[in-house]
């Protein structure tokens, strides 16, 4: 019997990767907005946490539109977890939109484009929908996979109300999440027909006698009476983004001649701001403001400037939050120098959070942090030499070493990482000062070192 | 007069007309945006399909749903497959009207008659099939009364049951007769191209 269930097991459990930010899932802040030293994987940086907690109720609030906050501050100190962590806080209802700075350069689509869609990506609203959904008991599942373990999967699902039976074929996504659901026979289900979305209401009252063991959380319902397949209305919420899309898709039999260029015309963008404004007027819908994050904001260039700012005085305009980790530098587009590369006039119109180093006891904290989501146990010793590294080379390369030092020690068949480990991995992996440093040394045996000489100057 | 509401609809819809294939084919464009699209059989003037496309409330373009005639079956419904669909083998409800009746035929139903029991429900305006084995249960509207908002009358109605098919058909009334004898009066004087393509404005 485990031998057959493991296949089936491999199928539902999804391993989630490890991102750099993986750890953060908050802001870490009490009711009163104080920031906690320690807590939901944010260390530190007191006061900018507490001033992300005071946008972040300026946010929830949703009557301001179009205000603009900067994170800045030098690299690896939390800018981009802090966005994170304002994301996390938010919670799934309210829109957040995370770019790089780069992502709108593309030869497809014009700058402005790409900063439009992603503006209007990060504003919600909240409607009422007619779907069908299909909501009964479950009477039976059943899913053949192929002998060959390839191929696709097919499935049968029959349901019933009080009244009627029907038999579904499954296709392959609703199979997975049928198994991922673990939905079984006496189960009284809803199946959103157009997305798959299965929910699942309870066990059925008929089932109730079954000696079956569950756990003390499961309902019993009536099963459903009358037709299988029922139209609800739901309320859900898509961005302005997705209005434009499906309104500016090319209808009839042009849509075959018109490739998918990507824009989206003003005209499609106006007359949808009225229509929601109607439906919000009507009572229909509900705008929520959201959050479009751009990190490494240094990287737009002027035109990009311009348009923010003026795509910041629109009433249907999100929050904005930037982040970057440069100082007095060039304007992306022009000669002037300027605070954080941005024109001054943008920067006017901010609110700036500053972040600061780590310090020591922080760093050490957010390593064990970090040490906990990778699954890495770490010997005190190793941990402080480990911290050392972090605050003379960077917070960055000594996470970089938890891992690396956690394979090694593994290799070792050692459970916990021991200096020996972190020694070997420092020797093996270099930080970005000794690579910088051997560079100058053995600059001269690497290639095209001949592109410095004068001689190279004519083009 | 409420009658009359539907006819000025009607009316006042944009109509295209186009005989093709032996049939006359009409497209109603609505002032709300909806469109309809019918099919009429050149000989007996019998309706033959009609069916039914609006705008969800974001804007996108819906499937057309037929109310009358074959289902469609086309390579949107293979797409769907990756969700769920009904298997093949379940009852299939469609509607065929005669010149005098609303016929509806609900196939793949291999259960003898005493099982079914077919009603009216005035208070849903809707005709209700059961089954006393419980494995067929339909709700469905009488589409044509509701929209000349005309009472169900439940001596109208009847059924039979032969080759795994119950068909139930619903009388239809005098207005609905003098309305659809106008309408095809009306239709008939539409200029339809006859065979070939639609006059299309270049731009």
């Amino acid at each position: 019997m485990a031998t057959t269930k493991v296949p089936e097991v491999r199928d539902i459990t999804r391993i989630e990767r490890i991102g750099a930010h993986s750890h953060i899932r908050g802001l870490g802040l009490d009711d009163a907005l104080e920031p906690r030293q320690v807590s939901q994987g944010m260390v530190g940086q007191l006061a900018s946490r507490r001033a992300a907690g005071v946008i972040l109720e300026m946010i929830k609030d949703g009557h301001i539109a179009g205000r603009a906050v900067l994170i800045a501050g030098q690299p690896g100190t939390g800018k981009t977890a802090i966005a994170m962590g304002i994301a996390q806080s938010l919670g799934p209802d309210t829109p957040f939109t995370a770019m790089a700075g780069s992502e709108i350069f593309s030869l497809e689509m014009s700058k402005t484009e790409a900063l439009s869609q992603a503006f209007r990506k990060a504003i919600g609203v909240r409607i009422k929908e007619e779907t069908e959904i299909i909501e009964g008991e479950v009477v039976e599942i059943q899913i053949d996979r192929p002998a060959t373990g390839t191929g696709a999967k097919v499935g049968k699902l029959t349901l019933k109300t009080t009244e009627m039976e029907t038999i579904y074929d499954l296709g392959n996504k609703m199979i997975d999440s049928l198994s991922k659901e673990k939905v079984q026979a006496g189960d009284v289900i809803t199946i959103d027909k157009a997305t798959g979305k299965i929910s699942k209401l309870g066990r059925s009252f008929t089932r109730a006698r079954d000696y079956d063991a569950m756990g003390a959380q499961t309902q019993f319902v009536q099963c459903p009476e009358g037709e299988l397949q029922k139209r609800k209305e739901v309320v859900h919420t898509v961005s302005l983004h997705e209005i434009d899309v499906i309104n500016s898709r090319t209808q009839g039999f042009l849509a075959l001649f018109s490739g998918d260029t990507g824009e989206i015309k003003s005209e499609v963008r106006e007359q949808i701001n009225a229509k929601v404004c109607e439906w919000r007027e009507e009572g229909k819908a509900e705008i929520i403001p959201g959050v479009l994050f751009i990190d490494e904001v240094h990287m737009l260039d002027m035109e990009c400037f311009s348009f923010l700012n003026r795509a910041l005085e629109s009433d249907l305009s999100p929050v904005l939050i930037m982040a970057t980790n440069r100082g007095i530098t060039r304007i992306r587009g022009t000669n002037y120098q300027s605070p954080h590369g941005i024109p001054i006039d943008l920067l006017d119109r901010l609110l700036i959070i500053a972040t600061s180093p780590y310090t020591e006891k922080e760093t050490k904290q957010i390593l064990k942090i970090r040490c906990e989501e990778e699954d890495v146990e770490l010997s005190e010793e190793a941990h402080t030499v480990l911290t050392r590294i972090g605050m003379e080379t960077s917070l960055r390369y000594a996470i970089q070493l938890i891992s690396t030092a956690g394979l090694v020690c593994r290799k070792r068949k050692g459970t916990e990482v021991q200096v020996e480990d972190i020694k070997r991995v420092y020797s093996l992996f270099l930080d970005e000062a000794r690579s910088s440093q051997y560079m100058k040394e053995y600059q001269d045996s690497f290639l095209f070192n001949e592109t410095q000489t004068p001689s190279m100057d004519t083009s | 007069m409420a009658v009359q509401s539907w006819t000025d609809i009607l009316k006042f819809s944009k109509k295209t007309a186009l005989i093709h294939d032996g049939k006359r084919k009409i497209h109603y464009l609505f002032t709300d945006g909806k469109e309809m699209s019918e099919e009429y059989d050149l000989k007996t003037d019998e309706l033959i399909v009609r069916k039914w496309r609006h705008k969800s409330t974001l804007g996108a373009q819906s499937q057309w749903q037929v109310e009358v005639g074959e289902p469609l079956a086309g390579p949107d419904t293979s797409l769907d497959s990756e969700v769920i669909k009904e298997n093949c083998s379940n009852p299939l409800l469609m509607r065929k009207d005669t010149k005098t009746s609303f016929q509806w035929r609900i196939r793949n139903l291999p259960y003898p008659k005493e099982v079914f029991s077919v009603s009216v429900e005035p208070s849903d305006r809707c005709i209700i099939v059961k089954t006393s084995n419980k494995k067929y249960y339909k709700k469905f509207n009488v589409t044509d009364l509701d929209r000349n908002e005309l009472p169900l009358d439940n001596s109208a109605l009847s059924f039979s049951h032969a080759n795994n098919t119950l068909i139930v058909s619903y009388k239809k009334p005098k207005e609905i007769l003098t309305l659809e004898q106008e309408l095809l009066k009306e239709l008939k004087k539409l200029k339809g191209t006859d065979e070939g393509d639609v006059d299309c404005k270049t731009q």
